[in-house]
């Protein structure tokens, strides 16, 4: 479905990604992990197609982005922002029955019916975020690339956003994620690309990069890996 | 939740709202038309006015009214543009520097004289020059205010920077080629009054140019308000969307400047009170914006001829009176409409 090869990217002549190759086939979900500034932004942005990059990026058309601090519209209420996200399909400012039962149907699922007619600038930061995943999932895209979706949300809202994406994986979407809870990744993602100040350090199935001595080891130590029920959460060490 | 986004029929009921202040501007005045005479005239042909009444409605009345529809127009589309190609709500030809820029380009096409005026194709060219101070005073604001995140304010302060710079080298230029004192006075405090065919005219050419471009493009201009990444996502080119955009809505904000002078507030008021009326951002409602532009300066100078009768007010003195307090109610809600 997406595939990269040698992907370099350089920004204002600094190299930024190096030599990153992946490949995610259809209703398979990525986790892109690795500490602030390892290039997991850079990484997304140059899969969108959206940077110059060398290498080479295989994807389809339709791919839905989600930035980590969606843009929030002056005077859009949440369904004209979600609606957006049928422009791809439906051409700009169109709408078409099918189209807006979806759009209906997503809000509803990700909590977010109740407030379809209010200002996407009196929502808050958790609300705003479910509202860009919402807008990423009516373009129905092959690909969806996250970028820390879960940030601004409570750990609840955390679970239910990753299943509504997972729903879409399941539906044959490829689902590349940049995250930093390493408990949702190993119970979301397939597998896992760790970077490390913009080069591969280690990529194959997601529980066994985190439990890598060398995770730990790229982002500097000072914590720990253990396992409840079967699924991984990081301990500090003091 | 089955809301629709738009309807067609809001696009139309501006529209009448256009006809009515059509109507009502060309017949109110220091002569009064009547209503039904007019309408007969404009609308059904018919020789309803005496030939003194029909001379002031088809020779002074009608291009005014009409020029201020057009100049209302461009001002009202233009600030819904810019509002949304800067995101941000407190955007406005006139707050950015553009009008200035463009008035500065214009006072220096009245320097370089007549030839420039009347072209060789005799097609004026005041707005080509106010087009070009234009476009050098929204760079300027731009570069300066630096990246589209930065805070509204900031793009704000930058345009009054560069407004007053562009007003002050104005008013050094015609200052010292005092030949065109009177000229450039006259056209500062509003052109309206010396409407004739041909300002309308070459005024609708440009115009339609502009606004035709800018509303082809008005439905993809919804996804300059995403980040430029989510804008790729969905299939735009955000870069060269943007450029096209403030092009042409800087070319229509030239233009409404070089016919009608410097008229502030119109490009901020009537987009936050439509989009706020109908509680939607979308730029599908950029006719309405401009029908509702055209029709609210039709009244504006209706209210500049009127209240001082026979005096005249400049038509910027009533678009401020109703602008300004609008302008400090949006910045005390941050922004919202």
């Amino acid at each position: 479905m997406i595939r990269a090869s040698e992907v370099s990217v350089r920004l204002g002549g600094r190299l930024v990604l190096s030599d990153i190759s992946l490949s995610v086939g259809a209703g398979e979900w990525l986790a892109v992990l690795g500490p602030n500034g390892s290039g997991k932004t850079t990484l997304l942005r140059a899969l969108l197609g959206y940077l110059r990059h060398s290498g080479s990026v295989g994807a389809p058309a339709n791919i839905a982005y989600v930035p980590q601090r969606p843009e929030i519209p002056a005077g859009m209420t949440v369904v004209e922002y979600v609606s957006l996200g049928r422009a791809r399909l439906e051409g700009w400012g169109r709408e078409s029955e099918r189209g807006r039962s979806l759009i209906s149907q997503v809000l509803d699922r990700l909590e977010l019916g109740a407030m379809a007619g209010r200002f996407v600038t009196d929502l808050s930061g958790g609300e705003m975020q479910r509202a860009a995943v919402a807008r990423a999932i009516v373009q129905e895209p092959q690909v969806l690339l996250l970028d820390e979706p879960t940030s601004a949300l409570d750990p609840q809202h955390r679970v239910s956003l990753l299943q509504e994406v997972d729903r879409l994986r399941a539906q044959g979407v490829a689902v590349i994620s940049a995250m930093h809870d390493i408990t949702l990744a190993a119970k979301f993602a397939d597998s896992a690309l760790l970077l490390n100040a913009g080069t591969t350090a280690l990529a194959g199935e997601t529980t066994q990069v985190i439990c890598d001595p060398a995770f730990v080891e790229t982002f500097g130590g000072g914590f720990k890996i253990a396992f409840v029920d079967g699924l991984p959460v990081s301990l500090p060490l003091k | 939740m089955k809301k629709r986004i738009w309807s067609w029929r809001v696009t139309a009921g501006f529209g009448v709202l256009f006809a009515v202040a059509l109507v009502v501007g060309v017949s109110v005045g220091p002569i009064p038309l009547p209503f039904a005479g007019v309408v007969q005239t404009l609308f059904g042909g018919g020789h309803a006015l005496s030939s003194v009444d029909q001379a002031v409605l088809l020779q002074i009345r009608l291009p005014r009214v009409i020029l201020a529809g057009l100049v209302g127009a461009a001002l009202a589309t233009s600030g819904a543009v810019y509002q949304t190609v800067f995101r941000n709500p407190l955007a406005d030809p006139y707050l950015l520097g553009v009008a200035a820029g463009a008035g500065l380009g214009a006072t220096l096409a009245f320097v370089l004289g007549g030839s420039v005026l009347l072209g060789a194709t005799g097609v004026a060219l005041v707005p080509v020059f106010a087009f070009v101070g234009a476009l050098a005073a929204v760079a300027v604001t731009f570069l300066v205010a630096g990246a589209r995140r930065s805070d509204p304010r900031t793009l704000l302060l930058a345009g009054v920077a560069v407004g007053s710079f562009a007003t002050a080298a104005q008013t050094y230029l015609f200052q010292s080629h005092t030949q065109i004192l009177r000229t450039v006075y006259s056209w500062i405090l509003g052109q309206l009054v010396a409407a004739d065919w041909s300002t309308v005219a070459w005024t609708a050419g440009y115009l339609v140019l502009a606004l035709g471009v800018l509303f082809v493009i008005a439905r993809r201009l919804d996804g300059l308000l995403l980040s430029d990444e989510e804008a790729h996502s969905l299939g735009l080119k955000p870069a060269r969307l943007r450029a096209v955009a403030i092009a042409a809505a800087t070319l229509a904000t030239a233009t409404a400047v070089a016919a009608g002078g410097l008229i502030g507030f119109v490009g901020l008021v009537i987009p936050h009170l439509i989009r706020g009326l109908l509680h939607r951002a979308t730029n599908r409602s950029l006719p309405a914006i401009a029908l509702a532009g055209g029709a609210f300066l039709i009244f504006a100078d209706l209210g500049a001829r009127t209240l001082l009768s026979p005096a005249e007010l400049p038509i910027g003195v009533i678009t401020a009176f109703v602008g300004a307090p609008f302008f400090l109610w949006i910045l005390r809600r941050g922004g919202r409409p």
